[in-house]
C-alpha cells in the first residue's frame, strides 16, 4: 500500500516536472542574476533579451516540428547567412513589405529544396543538410562576392529592432506570433496530428493514408520560413548581411535548444514550449554572465555545465514516472 | 470549423499589429544630425567604461583589453567587460546589455564590424558615445582606432623584395579567410606592393583552418603549387608560426613573414625559424580608446567618426630586442612567451 | 552488377578519387608528384584517424561533436608538459588525460541518460574554456625540436603521420571485427534494447567507444601539435565538422550498427585532395566549399541508389 502510494507520488511529482521543470530553471536562473547584478532585473535589460531570445528561439519552432518527424537540419547557419544576402540585396529594388515577403518566400524555397532531396531523392536528411550547409554558404559568398550587404530599409530595419510603444521590443512580438500560430497548427489543426504520427511510426502513418513524404517536406519548408523570419530579425539587429559570419554555429544553438526543451531526436511528440524556454534559458545564461563579469573562459566552462545538468534535470521526469532508461 | 475561425483572428491581429507597428515605425524616424549629445562629467569616478570584446582567446585582443583595462584604471574609470566570443549576434545584444547597464562610454572591438551599426545607434542615442578599438565600423561613430593593414602588407612585401633581390623569384601568398573582412587590406597591401616591385605573387591561398597547424597544410599547399617559391607572406601570426615549420620541415630556403608580432612570432623570430613579422600596438590602441573616450566625456571635445591611423612596423632579427625592450616598457608586458 | 555493387559499397569513394585525380592530373602540372601526393594523403590522415573514432561513435548510434576540443586540450597539456618531463612521457600523460575527457562523455551519455549531442557539444564548450584556462589564454610555443619528428618526419620517404594512420586503421579494424567489443559496439548500434536484453554491458561499451574518439583525437592532437611546434587552446577550429563530413562520406551509416573504416580512409583522402588539388589550380574558396557540399551530396545520393537498387533485388529474390 506505502508503495503505491509512494509510486503515486513519485508519478505526480513526474507530471509536475515534465510540465514545470524547465521553467522552474528558468526562473532559477533569473532570479540568481537578479540577485547577484542590479542591472540585470531591469525592464530594459529583460525586454532586450526576450527580443533577442527571438534569433534562437523563432527558429527553434521550425527545428522542433523537422525533429518530431525524426529528421534533423544542420543547414540552417549558411540558410540564415543565405537568406539575408539576398533578401537584403533585394531589399532596395522591392522596398519594405514586398521584400521582406519575398525574402520568406525564398526561405521557404531552400527548406522546400531540402524537403525534396530528403523526401524524393531519398537522402537521409542528416547528410542532405549537411552538404547543403557547405553549398548555401558558398552561394551567399558567391553571389555578393564577400561584399557584406548593408540594410537601409526602414521597416526591415524595424522588425529587429523597433519597440512597440517604444517599450517592448518588435522580434518579442513577432516571436509570440510565431508561437501561437505553430501551436495552433501542431495541437489544434490535422497536419499537427499528421506530423506527430508520421514522427512515431512513418510506416505506420502511410499506412493510415497520411501522404509521409509530403508532411515531411511540409516541415521542411516550415523550417526554412522560420529560418528566414529569423534571419531578417537578425540581420535586422546587425544592420547589415554577411555573407560569412552570420549563423555561424546557429545549427547547434538551435538544435541544443530544441533538446534541451524536451524534443527527443528520435522523432515523435515533442514541446514547443519547451524550444522557447530553452531558447531563453540560453539568451539570458550569456548576458548574466556577461554583467556578472565572469572571467570569458570560465563562461565557456559554466555554459556547458549548465547545458549538460538542465538536459539531465529534464530527463529527472521520466525517472519519477519510472518510464523508459532515463 | 473552430480551428478556421482561430487562424483568421489570429491573422487578422497580425496583420493589425503589422500595421500599426509600421505606422509606429515611420514616425519614429529620427533626424539624423551631425554628432550626437553627450553628458559631460565632472568626476572620473563616476564615469564607467564598458568593453565589448572580439574574444579573449587570442593574445592580440588579450592585448587590447589589456589597453582598455589599464587605462580605466590609470584615468579612475569603472571598467565593464563583456566578451563576444566571436559571435556576431552576442555582439550586438552584448552592446544593448552594456547601454542598459547605463555606462558612460563604450569601448568595441567588434567581430564583424558591418554589423554594429543599429547598436552603436542605440547607444549614441542614449548619449553614451562609441569608441571603436581596431577591426572597423558601419555608420556613424565617435572615433575609430585602426592598424594601418594595407601598409602592413606593403612592408611585408618590401621586405621580402629587399631580401631576395631578384624579381623572377616568385612569392606565395597565405591569406585570411574571407569572411574576416576587415584584415583583406593585409593581403591586398601586399599584392599591390608586390606588383609595383615587380614580383609575381604566384600561389594566393586562404587558409582553410584558422590556427599553426593551417598554416603548415597551405603552406604545403604552396610548396606543390609553386615549388621554387622563394618567400611567403602569412597574414596572421599563428599561421606564420605553423607556416615557418613547414618550410622548416621541407628543408627549403624559403623567406617567410608574419602579421600581428604576438609572442610566439618574436620566439620563432629569435629561433631563426620565421625571418620577419608586422607588429601591430593591440595595447596602445586598447589604453588610447580609453583616452578619447576621456577627453569625450571629461574635457567634452567633439569626436564624429574621426578615424586614427595606428602604425604597424616590421620586426625583422636585428630590431627585434629593441622593439622587444620597448614594449616592455610602454605595456610592462614581455614581448616573448613567458 | 550485384558483386559489383557489393564492391562499390566498400570503395565507392577511391573512384570518386581517381575521377578527381585524372581531372587533376591534367588541370595542373605539379599534381603528379611525389611530394604533393604524399602532402595530400598526409592531410587526409588527419580526418581520418579522428574518423576512426567516429566510425565507432556513428557505428554504436552515437555521436561526438567534442573532438576538436580534444585535439586543442591536447595540443596545451603537450606544450606544458614537455619541457618538464621528456617526450615519451609528455605524450602518454596528454593522451590519458584526453582519453578521460571521452570517458566522461561515456559516463554522463550512459549514466545521465543526456541525449550525445547535446553532452559533447557541451563538454566541447567545456574543454575549449578548461583548456584555455589551463593555457591562461597564451598560445605556447614548443622549442623540443625533436618533437617535430612525429608530424614532419619521414621513414622510408613517407611521412610518419602516414604510417601512425595505418596502425591505428589495423587496430581499430581488429577491433570492430575481430573482438567481442567490435561486435557489440555494432549490437548496441543497431538495436539497442535488444542488446541490453541479451545480456551485454551497454553502460561499458559506450564509455568504451567514447574514450576510443577521444584517444584518437589526442593522436590528432599530438601530430597536430608536432608540426605547428606549439600549443594553441583555440587550435582546430571547425574540425569536428571535417571529421563528421569524412565519416559520413566514408559510408558509415547513421541509423548506426554498421561502420565502414576503409571508407573513411578514403574520405579524409579524397577531402583533403579536394581543397588541395582545388588550390594547386588556383580556383576561389567559395568554389571550393560549393564542390565539397556537391561531391557530398552527390556521391550519398549514388549511394543510396545503390542501396535501393540491392534491396529491390533482394525483395525479387536474387541472393545479395
Amino acid at each position: 500500500m506505502d508503495d503505491f502510494r509512494f509510486r503515486k507520488v513519485k508519478q505526480n511529482l513526474g507530471v509536475f516536472w515534465g510540465n514545470f521543470g524547465l521553467p522552474l530553471i528558468f526562473i532559477i536562473i533569473v532570479v540568481v542574476f537578479s540577485l547577484s547584478n542590479p542591472s540585470f532585473a531591469t525592464r530594459y535589460n529583460i525586454l532586450s533579451n526576450f527580443g533577442f531570445a527571438a534569433y534562437v528561439g523563432i527558429a527553434a519552432i521550425g527545428m522542433t516540428f523537422v525533429i518530431m518527424t525524426g529528421n534533423f537540419d544542420i543547414s540552417i547557419g549558411s540558410m540564415l547567412a543565405l537568406v539575408a544576402v539576398l533578401g537584403s540585396s533585394f531589399m532596395p529594388k522591392t522596398g519594405g513589405v514586398i521584400g521582406v515577403l519575398a525574402t520568406l518566400a525564398i526561405a521557404c524555397s531552400l527548406g522546400f529544396i531540402n524537403g525534396i532531396f530528403v523526401t524524393k531523392l531519398r537522402i537521409p536528411a542528416f547528410i542532405t543538410t549537411l552538404g547543403m550547409l557547405f553549398v548555401f554558404r558558398a552561394l551567399a559568398f558567391i553571389y555578393t562576392n564577400n561584399v557584406p550587404v548593408y540594410i537601409s530599409d526602414r521597416f526591415w530595419l524595424y522588425i529587429g529592432n523597433g519597440k512597440l510603444f517604444g517599450v517592448i521590443p518588435f522580434p518579442v512580438l513577432l516571436m509570440g506570433i510565431c508561437y501561437l500560430a505553430a501551436y495552433l497548427v501542431l495541437r489544434k489543426s490535422p497536419v499537427g496530428r499528421y506530423i506527430i504520427a508520421v514522427g512515431t511510426n512513418a510506416r505506420a502513418a502511410a499506412l493510415s493514408g497520411i501522404n509521409v513524404d509530403n508532411i515531411k517536406i511540409l516541415v521542411f519548408t516550415l523550417l526554412g520560413l522560420f529560418v528566414g523570419i529569423s534571419s531578417i530579425v537578425n540581420s535586422a539587429n546587425q544592420g547589415a548581411a554577411n555573407p560569412g559570419l552570420m549563423g555561424q554555429n546557429f545549427e547547434f544553438q538551435v538544435i541544443t535548444a530544441v533538446v534541451l526543451g524536451g524534443t527527443a531526436l528520435s522523432g515523435g511528440n515533442g514541446s514547443l514550449g519547451g524550444s522557447l524556454i530553452a531558447a531563453l534559458i540560453v539568451t539570458f545564461l550569456g548576458n548574466g554572465m556577461g554583467l556578472m563579469q565572469v572571467n570569458s573562459y570560465w563562461q565557456l566552462v559554466a555554459t556547458g555545465l549548465v547545458m549538460i545538468f538542465a538536459v539531465s534535470l529534464n530527463k529527472l521526469k521520466f525517472y519519477l514516472l519510472g518510464q523508459g532508461e532515463y | 470549423m473552430r480551428y478556421a475561425k482561430i487562424a483568421f483572428i489570429a491573422v487578422v491581429c497580425l496583420v493589425l499589429i503589422l500595421t500599426v507597428s509600421f505606422l509606429g515605425c515611420k514616425k519614429e524616424a529620427a533626424v539624423e544630425g551631425g554628432g550626437m549629445a553627450v553628458t559631460t562629467y565632472a568626476n572620473a569616478s563616476d564615469i564607467t567604461i564598458g568593453f565589448s570584446l572580439w574574444t579573449m582567446q587570442f593574445t592580440f585582443f588579450q592585448n587590447v583589453e589589456k589597453g582598455v583595462k589599464d587605462a580605466c584604471e590609470d584615468l579612475g574609470f569603472k571598467y565593464v567587460m563583456i566578451d563576444q566570443n566571436s559571435d556576431a549576434t552576442k555582439m550586438v545584444q552584448d552592446i544593448n546589455s552594456l547601454v542598459g547597464q547605463k555606462v558612460s562610454g563604450i569601448v568595441v572591438t567588434p567581430v564583424d564590424p558591418g554589423a554594429i551599426g543599429p547598436a552603436v545607434e542605440n547607444a549614441r542615442q542614449n548619449g553614451i558615445p562609441v569608441v571603436c578599438a581596431d577591426i572597423g565600423k558601419s555608420g556613424p561613430i565617435n572615433a575609430l582606432m585602426i592598424s594601418d593593414n594595407f601598409k602592413g602588407g606593403q612592408l611585408a612585401a618590401e621586405f621580402l623584395a629587399s631580401k631576395l633581390n631578384d624579381t623572377t623569384k616568385p612569392l606565395g601568398l597565405g591569406n585570411l579567410l574571407p569572411q574576416w573582412t576587415y584584415a583583406r587590406q593585409r593581403g591586398e597591401g601586399f599584392l599591390a606592393k608586390a606588383l609595383e616591385l615587380g614580383y609575381d605573387v604566384a600561389a594566393n591561398i586562404i587558409v582553410q583552418n584558422p590556427s599553426a597547424e593551417g598554416g603548415f597544410d597551405t603552406m604545403q599547399q604552396i610548396l606543390s603549387a609553386v615549388p621554387d617559391v622563394a618567400g611567403v607572406y602569412f597574414c596572421s601570426g599563428r599561421e606564420a608560426v605553423g607556416a615557418a615549420q613547414a618550410i622548416q620541415a621541407s628543408g627549403k630556403d624559403i623567406l617567410s613573414v608574419g602579421y600581428n608580432g604576438d609572442p610566439e612570432e618574436f620566439q620563432a623570430i629569435k629561433d631563426g625559424v620565421l625571418n620577419a613579422t608586422i607588429l601591430q600596438e593591440p595595447y596602445f590602441i586598447g589604453y588610447r580608446s580609453v583616452e578619447i573616450l576621456a577627453e569625450i566625456l571629461l574635457e567634452g571635445k567633439f569626436y564624429e567618426n574621426v578615424e586614427v591611423p595606428v602604425d604597424v612596423k616590421l620586426v625583422t632579427p636585428e630590431n627585434m630586442d629593441a622593439i622587444a625592450a620597448e614594449i616592455l616598457k610602454k605595456t610592462g608586458n614581455s614581448a616573448f612567451p613567458e | 552488377m550485384i558483386k559489383f555493387l557489393k564492391l562499390y559499397e566498400k570503395i565507392g569513394i577511391f573512384i570518386l578519387i581517381v575521377i578527381a585525380g585524372v581531372f587533376l592530373a591534367i588541370a595542373s602540372p605539379n599534381f603528379l608528384k611525389t611530394d604533393t601526393i604524399l602532402n595530400i594523403i598526409t592531410q587526409g590522415t588527419y580526418g581520418a584517424i579522428v574518423g576512426f573514432g567516429m566510425v565507432l561513435a556513428i557505428t554504436s548510434g552515437g555521436f561526438d561533436l567534442s573532438v576538436d576540443a580534444v585535439v586543442a586540450l591536447t595540443s596545451v597539456f603537450l606544450s606544458i608538459l614537455i619541457p618538464n618531463i621528456g617526450i615519451p612521457s609528455a605524450i602518454i600523460i596528454s593522451v590519458i588525460i584526453s582519453c578521460c575527457v571521452g570517458f566522461l562523455n561515456g559516463v554522463i551519455i550512459t549514466k545521465f541518460g543526456v541525449n550525445p549531442l547535446i553532452t559533447t557539444l557541451s563538454m566541447a564548450t567545456i574543454i575549449r574554456g578548461v583548456s584555455l584556462l589551463i593555457a591562461n589564454g597564451k598560445q605556447i610555443p614548443i622549442s623540443e625540436t625533436r618533437f617535430s619528428v612525429i608530424g614532419t618526419g619521414k621513414l622510408l620517404g613517407i611521412p610518419i603521420p602516414i604510417y601512425i594512420m595505418v596502425a591505428l586503421f589495423i587496430i581499430f579494424y581488429l577491433l570492430l571485427n575481430q573482438t567481442s567489443l567490435g561486435r557489440h559496439i555494432s549490437a548496441v548500434g543497431s538495436n539497442e534494447s535488444a542488446a541490453r536484453i541479451s545480456g551485454l554491458n551497454v553502460t561499458f561499451v559506450k564509455i568504451m567507444v567514447y574514450v576510443l574518439v577521444s584517444f584518437t583525437a589526442s593522436i590528432n592532437g599530438v601530430i597536430r601539435t608536432s608540426q605547428a611546434m606549439i600549443g594553441i587552446p583555440s587550435m582546430a577550429p571547425g574540425f569536428t565538422l571535417l571529421v563528421i563530413t569524412i565519416t559520413i562520406l566514408g559510408g558509415t551509416s547513421l541509423s548506426g550498427g554498421k561502420g565502414n573504416l576503409i571508407g573513411a580512409v578514403f574520405a579524409g583522402i579524397f577531402i583533403s585532395m579536394i581543397y588541395y588539388g582545388l588550390n594547386l589550380i588556383k580556383v576561389e574558396y567559395f568554389y571550393q566549399l560549393l564542390s565539397v557540399g556537391l561531391v557530398l551530396i552527390f556521391a550519398l545520393f549514388v549511394d543510396g541508389l545503390r542501396k535501393r537498387y540491392l534491396e529491390a533485388a533482394r525483395i525479387k529474390g536474387i541472393k545479395v
